[in-house]
């Protein structure tokens, strides 16, 4: 995986690696939460979609093996929030495999799966997924609003 | 932050005190214990969500499966004290149009009163 894709190292808000385990993630929020401390309303957004993204990729695209890793880049340049998610699995796009979910149904109705893509979809303005050779990148984009002026 | 559910009588059923993250990898513990809660027919049960810092697709999905079981059952599920962030979800997702969700633990135990 070359890193040619991936933001400049001095660019560069977070570059975590961590094992491909689900237990694992509550650490990388701690990071990415002190990454974001500048800009602290999107570390929950963020969390989130790379959440379900890990999780996916771990149960997914690694079949639940523990002893990969996935790699954790942010950037943030001209208003938008880049974040990368690097893996070594299996080809996998989590984006264009993911059944809709279905809103409108009633408890009774409603299936158990199907949301956690959905979520991705919404919270960010960008979202893709390409195999490089060696494993998966997915590019999350999120355009920052101007922060409101102090008054 | 861990998960934890401190569960205790309260009026004709029980709360479940929350708090931390409730995501992939602890919410498999809590589904046992939530669907544990509707083994009783008619069972009322109020999740205080006052101090859960977080929620995945994960923790909705044991949710959802709480709420199916409490239906099945003729029971009660509703949830009070949503923070901003877990609450966003819980719209975005479309869940609060489909799980009883009030705004604080007063408005909790008067919903699952009547």
């Amino acid at each position: 995986m070359t890193d040619s894709a991936l933001p400049p190292a001095q660019a560069r808000l977070l570059d975590y690696r961590m094992p491909s385990r689900v237990e694992e993630i509550a650490r990388l929020a701690d990071a990415v939460e002190a990454a974001l401390s500048a800009r602290p309303e999107l570390a929950f957004p963020v969390n989130l979609c790379l959440e379900e993204l890990i999780t996916n990729t771990i149960l997914h695209g690694l079949g639940g093996e523990p002893d990969h890793e996935v790699r954790v880049v942010m950037s943030l340049a001209a208003g938008w929030l880049d974040i990368f998610v690097l893996d070594d699995a299996m080809p996998f796009d989590p984006f264009a495999q993911a059944p809709p979910p279905h809103l409108d149904d009633d408890v009774d109705e409603r299936p158990i799966g199907g949301l956690g893509v959905y979520m991705v979809r919404t919270l960010m303005d960008e979202t893709r997924a390409h195999y490089t050779g060696t494993g998966n990148l997915i590019h999350l984009r999120k355009q920052l609003q101007a922060l409101p002026p102090s008054s | 932050m861990s998960f934890t559910a401190d569960i205790s009588p309260l009026d004709t059923g029980r709360i479940a005190i929350l708090s931390g993250r409730l995501d992939s990898a602890t919410s498999g513990g809590f589904e046992k214990r939530l669907l544990e809660l509707f083994e009783t027919p008619g069972a009322r049960v109020l999740l205080d969500f006052t101090a859960l810092d977080y929620i995945s697709s994960a923790g909705l999905r044991v949710i959802l499966m709480g709420a199916k079981r409490a239906k099945q059952t003729q029971g009660r599920l509703v949830l009070c004290g949503l923070r901003p962030d877990v609450r966003e979800v819980f719209e975005i997702s479309g869940f609060l149009k489909i799980i009883d969700v009030v705004t604080d633990l007063a408005a909790g135990r008067e919903r699952l009163a009547n």
